[in-house]
């Protein structure tokens, strides 16, 4: 179809032959540019004496052109940035001209020329829009000392605050009805939300959803679950016990327990071994040195083995 | 039977095991002295192990293996009764028994060294084994998960019924055999083996990845103390005691730090007591997963569950531990350090150990406590004997007369450790410490601690003396030998007690009631005694009677003879008269009551009989409520208070309700009491329902206890730190959903209080953990479920559950859910779930159903859980009768990798069985039979405890004789092959009629019989061989005969080198001779059922 774009008499038919078109706003008017453009350069080559042009040099002149405009157009935006503007004055664009090696003096007379083409002006498609948003309150005017092109101040909603009070509730009733509600909640919340993510088990063969129970799942090693205290159980028990414990009996469980965890893990070296006995020595005051066996380093095999395993 | 050191013909004084658990390779090493000239076999035991050579001072040994315990009774046999298996059993052990010089390892003592032996010179006797894939004796932990042996906490232990050290290595496996040891074990070098005596060291092998582990066992010590576990354990130094070394599996380090760091109290109390040191050198205790008990004693060490580890939060399990702790360190002193000589003298060291542990008991956790817990040990024997028809400590086997067996009564033979019910040899315990307590009474503690002081230095003299037979037999003690040295120490003759209670079975049952003769000023007691029921006794001798009078308590002591029923007790008090005073109590107190309930013509208040529990006995005595009432309030003695109780639920009166709920709220009271009378006090409620008033009981109570003064529907946040108050906070609820209306239904007030204490629950300012607590609530809203309204067995869907039922569930529901995610203590909520669960399907809320169960019961789950989800498939078998559950069940029983559980199920089978031998079932089948024969007969040879197990279920569901469900005996269908047809023999037809029970259809049972006589020429003709016996033979002819094939075996024993094989060939020619019933296994005849019942 766009072979025929390079004839002028296609001009009109611009819109029409762009079937592809359907898809997005967006697109559409990309493409409706697009092919205003290729007009002009058609006409332009018409103008210049041509009759017919190769598809790709029209696409190549038309990329050029546009090219040329978007130089112009992003240039004259800079100029008018440059100066605290906005919006971009003819200056702009003259300067911007000049820059890029144009003899603006030219331009009236090129305007005027006779054989010059009138192009229909493209048709109106919509510009896309963004959705607008939200507006939430006044926006608050701009104090004095910012000046009034400025951006203005966003939604109110953004940065406004509310603070509330309530009374504090202080009936115990209230408080311990609203704590076991609370929990009550949580907890059901949560174990709904497990019965929902996995596996369940009913004691209704025709419901499986009002009383969902977790399946039960077989553990490799049950009796850890079972008898170790659960991490918010340790967190109570912290808590409670701080004031009543000593220190003394907590420093010493843990000296024990660095001790025998090393012995636990059984490192490959003696050395390592050897230096339980003497740990234990110290931790345990310096008058009393433990002489357990089962602290003993583990002796190195003699050379003379004993007849021992058949 | 006697003279077993005669028959043994050797004494072993060294020993020396080495194992190396890496390829299960082993040997061991004997040293013997003969001590006759002509022994030429040697017989040890030994199970499982493959045995590969022997030798003897170096030459090569010939060995003979024979253990008739596999197999029972022989497969071919088609006798299906249980006493037939009962005698064949404990025949089959008595030929493998050491303690009558038998044993499963016979070794020929080659010629070459006859000489030397008749020199009575040293044998080293040299055994190499190894073992695969040990099914008992040992059990190995190895949890399925990624990583090294070590780091999968994999670990393995010895464990078994009594003498089951012959599982893991050939031994002399008794007792009484003792001999000095050194064992060796190699681990991987990330292992820790824990055995017998000391740790001389630790070396490594050359390649570093090994360690072995060598231990000096230096004091005479039997085989069957010696044990082993090996695990990748975690140690910890007793930080008083350093010698004692306790291991636990890793992660569980604090646990135990917590756990054992009250043991070193227990220590000391022992050994003031005794006024004698530990024997051993050390002391070690391990804490195993899997655990087949969960204490067990061995010599210088003591084998634990890792479930009794706890942490500092946990109430509940604390004084279970600790008390499992000083009964194992008890039996260091008496079980280990001082062995038994023979089994009839179990008693006496079940009977120490238990005795210490009671003493313990009553230093520790108070006299209260003491004594609450004998009288609860004294229901326990009083219902057991009762029930089966007594126990009996000391038994004596005279003359080895089979016949003569001391406890007919029972199913299974007393005359072996490991034909004994479990159940039988628990109470066999209690009965022993509870009989010592008794000799305490008689001669005083004083003396009582003084005997066992001898004891023990005695035996530690003879402990650290050279090898000298006569020496080291001071280290085993004999009933006869105890009750000399008590006649020494105390002078006093304690032979009529011993005469009642060791050498006798049964127990005594008191009726009691009284009149007062307001003439003559005297209380006229009449007491009879039931002694002819199974189970009990005659009792003559003293007995004390308490009486509680206006004037104060008066002790009389009674003498119980033949024929005196009646007691005149004349009393000191005269009625009413001094109204004003104080009551003067036993312990000296006086109090102020108020008598106007009183009788007003006597001055009697309460009578109690044997009141400090001196015999094994019931009392069932008869005084009137307010009787009752007066011994609730003012005796102070908790038994008393306890029998108080329980006589009240009789009397449903306000007067009762009132004393009741004044004790409740007396905070001096024992707790066990307060908790016994909540109870109580449902009960009294749910009889006066038409006529109670005010809220439901115990609730206004509860509410001025625990809930918050302002708002009175609201408990207060958990605080436990008073230990009494806990118990009662958590048993008043429980007791209070036993509640009833007039419609027999929970009151919604009730129901509406428990599931508030529930929503409230706030236990995050308390110190301890609330999961016991919150489970008994779960228990109480279980307990105030009541049965169904049901339409014509309409299904249970949720459409038509109950709102009181939804609202239960509910709560369930969220409990069981959250376990998942902060899993409690022991899982102890998601267990009263489970309970609660199947109350609800039983009451036919919920829909039948054993899946759930059946998920939970799966291994790997805590075995708490395990088991009570077991329970309930049990329960589910027996109430829907499902075949397919039972087969499940069966199977777990064989196959489950946890000894414990296995035995636990089949205990729960014969405690809650799905039929019996009175009921018909659908499920009692031949199939069935033959099931549980074969599970007794061969399918647990491994396990003594097991077996013993799957008797006791047969015995349950089939009894003694043949079972009815199966076809007419073999014999009941004589094939006449000259006519070729079956006739009835009618020799069997009187037992069909006597027996009340259904015998199948005559049509298939023909085709049945057909077929089990399965076309072996030699069967027939040995049932046409059985023809040519009489018809109607007496019992006594059989009997007769039955010894004399008895003696004719024993006679061979005594020549003792009679060959094994030779042996079992000869009874096999036995068989084909007419009289056939006299293999060597077989006890009764094959008609003996007919007989028996």
């Amino acid at each position: 179809m766009a072979d025929a774009a390079s004839t002028p008499g296609a001009s009109g038919s611009g819109t029409r032959s762009g079937s592809k078109q359907s898809t997005n706003p967006a697109d559409n008017y990309y493409l409706a540019r697009r092919r205003t453009l290729q007009v002009v350069v058609s006409s332009l080559l018409t103008e210049a004496g041509f009759e017919s042009a190769e598809k790709a040099s029209v696409e190549t002149l038309t990329e050029m052109l546009q090219s040329y405009i978007s130089e112009i157009g992003r240039s004259a935006k800079s100029y008018c940035e440059h100066t605290a503007r906005t919006q971009p004055t003819l200056s702009d664009i003259v300067v911007t001209l000049v820059e890029m090696g144009f003899n603006v003096d030219t331009l009236p007379a090129y305007a005027k020329r006779s054989q010059r083409m009138v192009i229909t002006a493209p048709p109106v498609t919509n510009q896309p829009v963004t959705p607008k948003a939200l507006t939430a309150g006044q926006n608050r005017p701009h104090p004095p000392h910012i000046p009034s092109h400025f951006p203005e101040f966003p939604d109110p909603h953004t940065y406004i605050k509310t603070p509330t009070y309530r009374e504090p509730v202080s009936d115990y009733q209230v408080l311990r009805e609203k704590a076991a509600s609370q929990r009550r909640d949580v907890e059901r919340a949560l174990t709904r939300f497990m019965a929902k993510t996995g596996e369940t088990q009913s004691l209704f063969k025709d419901d499986v959803s009002t009383f969902p129970l977790i399946a039960a799942r077989p553990f490799t090693i049950p009796y850890l679950t079972a008898l170790l205290p659960s991490e918010l159980e340790m967190q109570q028990m912290e808590e409670t016990d701080s004031s009543e414990q000593d220190e003394q009996p907590d420093t010493e469980n843990l000296a024990l327990h660095m001790s025998t965890d090393e012995s636990g893990a059984e490192k490959e070296n003696t050395s390592v071994l050897q230096q339980n006995p003497s740990l234990a020595g110290t931790r345990n005051g310096e008058d009393t040195i433990i002489d357990n066996p089962y602290l003993r380093p583990v002796k190195k095999p003699k050379i003379r083995r004993k007849k021992s395993l058949s | 039977m006697n003279k077993k050191k005669g028959d043994k013909g050797f004494e072993s004084p060294r020993k020396s095991v080495v194992v190396s658990l890496y390829s299960r390779i082993g040997f061991v090493e004997l040293t013997i002295f003969p001590t006759v000239t002509n022994l030429n076999r040697i017989k040890l035991n030994s199970k499982q192990c493959r045995i590969y050579r022997v030798r003897i001072n170096d030459l090569e040994a010939a060995f003979i293996y024979n253990d008739p315990t596999l197999e029972v009774c022989h497969s071919e046999s088609k006798q299906r009764n249980l006493n037939y298996f009962s005698n064949a059993y404990a025949a089959a052990v008595s030929a493998v028994d050491p303690d009558a010089g038998n044993g499963e390892l016979c070794i020929k003592v080659p010629s070459e060294l006859w000489k030397h032996v008749d020199e009575l010179k040293v044998l080293k006797i040299h055994i190499n084994f190894s073992l695969d894939q040990p099914k008992g004796g040992l059990h190995f932990v190895v949890p399925s998960v990624e990583g090294s042996m070590a780091e999968r906490g994999a670990h393995v232990f010895s464990c078994g019924y009594q003498n089951s050290t012959r599982f893991w290595f050939p031994c002399v496996d008794s007792y009484s055999e003792l001999c000095t040891w050194k064992l060796e074990f190699t681990v991987d070098a990330a292992m820790v083996a824990v055995s017998n005596g000391d740790l001389v060291e630790t070396v490594y092998t050359h390649d570093m990845r090994k360690k072995t582990f060598h231990y000096m066992l230096t004091i005479p010590t039997a085989a069957s103390n010696i044990s082993l576990a090996i695990g990748p354990f975690e140690i910890l130094v007793d930080p008083y005691m350093h010698e004692v070394t306790h291991f636990c599996l890793p992660q569980l380090l604090p646990l135990l730090k917590h756990t054992t760091s009250y043991l070193h109290e227990v220590f000391e109390f022992y050994e003031e007591i005794l006024t004698c040191r530990y024997p051993y050198s050390c002391f070690k205790t391990v804490f195993i997963d899997e655990a087949y008990v969960e204490v067990a004693a061995y010599a210088s060490m003591s084998i634990f569950s890792t479930n009794l580890l706890h942490s500092a939060m946990i109430i509940d399990e604390t004084p279970l531990t600790r008390r499992c702790l000083a009964q194992s360190l008890a039996q260091q002193f008496f079980g280990c350090f001082i062995s038994r000589m023979s089994w009839s003298d179990e008693w006496v060291l079940k009977g120490i150990s238990g005795y210490i542990y009671g003493l313990w008991m009553k230093k520790t956790f108070g006299v209260n406590e003491y004594r609450h817990w004998i009288k609860e040990e004294l229901d326990k024997i009083v219902a057991y004997e009762l029930k089966t028809g007594g126990v009996l400590l000391h038994p004596i086997f005279g003359g080895g007369k089979e016949k003569d067996n001391p406890a007919s009564h029972l199913h299974f033979s007393i005359k072996h450790p490991h034909t004994l019910s479990w159940e039988y040899y628990t109470m066999f315990q209690c009965k022993a410490h509870l009989v010592m307590r008794l000799i305490e009474n008689r001669i005083s503690m004083e003396f009582m601690l003084q005997v066992f002081n001898k004891l023990l230095s005695l035996a530690s003299t003879a402990s650290s003396q050279k090898f000298q037979s006569h020496m080291w037999s001071q280290m085993l003690v004999s009933t006869s030998g105890f009750l000399k040295s008590i006649s020494n120490v105390s002078g006093k003759d304690i032979q009529p007690l011993i005469k009642q209670w060791v050498d006798q079975s049964g127990v005594v049952k008191f009726y009691g009631s009284f009149a007062f003769n307001r003439k003559r000023n005297v209380l006229e007691l009449e007491i009879k005694q039931d002694y002819t029921s199974p189970g009990t006794q005659k009792y003559v001798g003293p007995l004390k009677v308490t009486v509680q009078e206006l004037d104060g308590s008066f002790n009389h002591t009674l003498q119980i003879e033949e024929n005196s029923l009646k007691h005149d007790i004349p009393c000191h008090s005269k009625s009413r008269r001094n109204k004003k005073k104080k009551i003067p109590l036993m312990n000296g107190e006086e109090v102020d009551m108020d008598l106007s309930a009183m009788d007003a013509d006597s001055p009697l208040l309460w009578i109690r009989i044997d009141p400090d529990m001196s015999v094994l006995r019931k009392v069932e005595f008869e005084q009137a409520d307010f009787m009752w009432q007066y011994q609730l309030r003012y005796e102070r003695d908790v038994v008393a208070q306890q029998e108080s109780i329980l006589a009240l639920e009789k009397f449903p009166t306000p007067a009762s309700r009132l004393a009741l709920t004044d004790i409740l709220e007396q905070e001096q009271c024992f707790y066990r009491v307060r908790m016994a009378a909540c109870f109580c006090l449902a009960k009294i409620a749910n009889s006066m329902v038409s006529t109670w008033t005010g809220p439901p009981a115990m609730k206004s109570l509860f509410t001025r206890m625990f809930c918050c003064k302002t708002c009175p529907n609201i408990v207060k946040t958990n605080n436990f730190m008073s230990f009494q108050s806990y118990f009662l906070q958590k048993t008043m609820p429980v007791a209070m959903a036993l509640l009833r209306d007039v419609h027999n239904l929970c009151p919604k007030e009730v129901l509406t209080f428990i599931l508030d204490l529930i929503k409230y629950n706030d236990n995050r300012k308390n110190k301890f953990s609330d999961n016991y607590y919150r489970a008994e609530m779960i228990d109480a809203l279980a307990n105030s479920v009541t049965p169904a309204v049901s339409v014509n067995n309409e299904v249970r869907t949720l459409d038509n559950l109950n709102p009181d039922v939804r609202l239960i569930l509910e709560e369930i529901t969220r409990f069981l859910n959250m376990e998942k995610l902060l899993p409690s203590y022991r899982h102890t909520i998601t267990v009263s779930c489970l309970r609660a669960i199947r109350v609800l399907q039983k009451n036919g809320h919920v829909p039948s159903d054993p899946t759930l169960f059946k998920s939970y019961a799966e291994y790997g789950h805590f075995v708490d859980i395990r088991v009570a989800a077991l329970e309930a498939v049990v329960d589910y078998t027996k109430v829907d009768r499902s075949y397919e559950e039972l087969q499940w069940l069966l199977n777990m029983i064989q196959t489950d990798p946890v000894p414990y559980v296995r035995h636990k199920i089949l205990s729960m089978l014969t405690k809650n069985p799905p039929f019996t031998k009175s009921t018909e079932s659908p499920l009692c089948n031949e199939a069935l039979v033959d099931q549980l024969w074969k599970l007794m007969n061969s399918g647990t040879s491994h396990d003594w405890r097991l077996r013993c197990g799957a008797v006791d279920l047969y015995f349950t569901l089939f009894g003694l004789s043949r079972p009815s469900c199966l076809p007419l005996p073999e014999l009941g269908l004589v094939l006449n092959l000259k006519e070729k047809k079956a006739v009835l023999n009618p020799t069997i037809i009187p037992e069909v009629v006597a027996g009340s029970q259904e015998f199948p259809g005559s049509q298939d049972e023909e085709e049945v019989d057909m077929d089990t006589v399965h076309d072996s020429q030699a069967f027939i003709s040995h049932h046409l061989s059985m023809l040519e016996r009489p018809s109607t033979p007496g019992r006594r002819a059989r009997e007769h005969h039955h010894h004399h094939h008895h003696e004719h075996k024993k006679k061979k024993k005594k020549h003792k080198h009679k060959h094994k094989h030779k042996h079992k060939h000869d009874s096999r020619d036995k068989d084909k001779e007419p009289f056939a019933f006299s293999s060597p296994a077989s006890g009764r005849s094959v008609r003996s059922p007919s007989l028996s019942d």
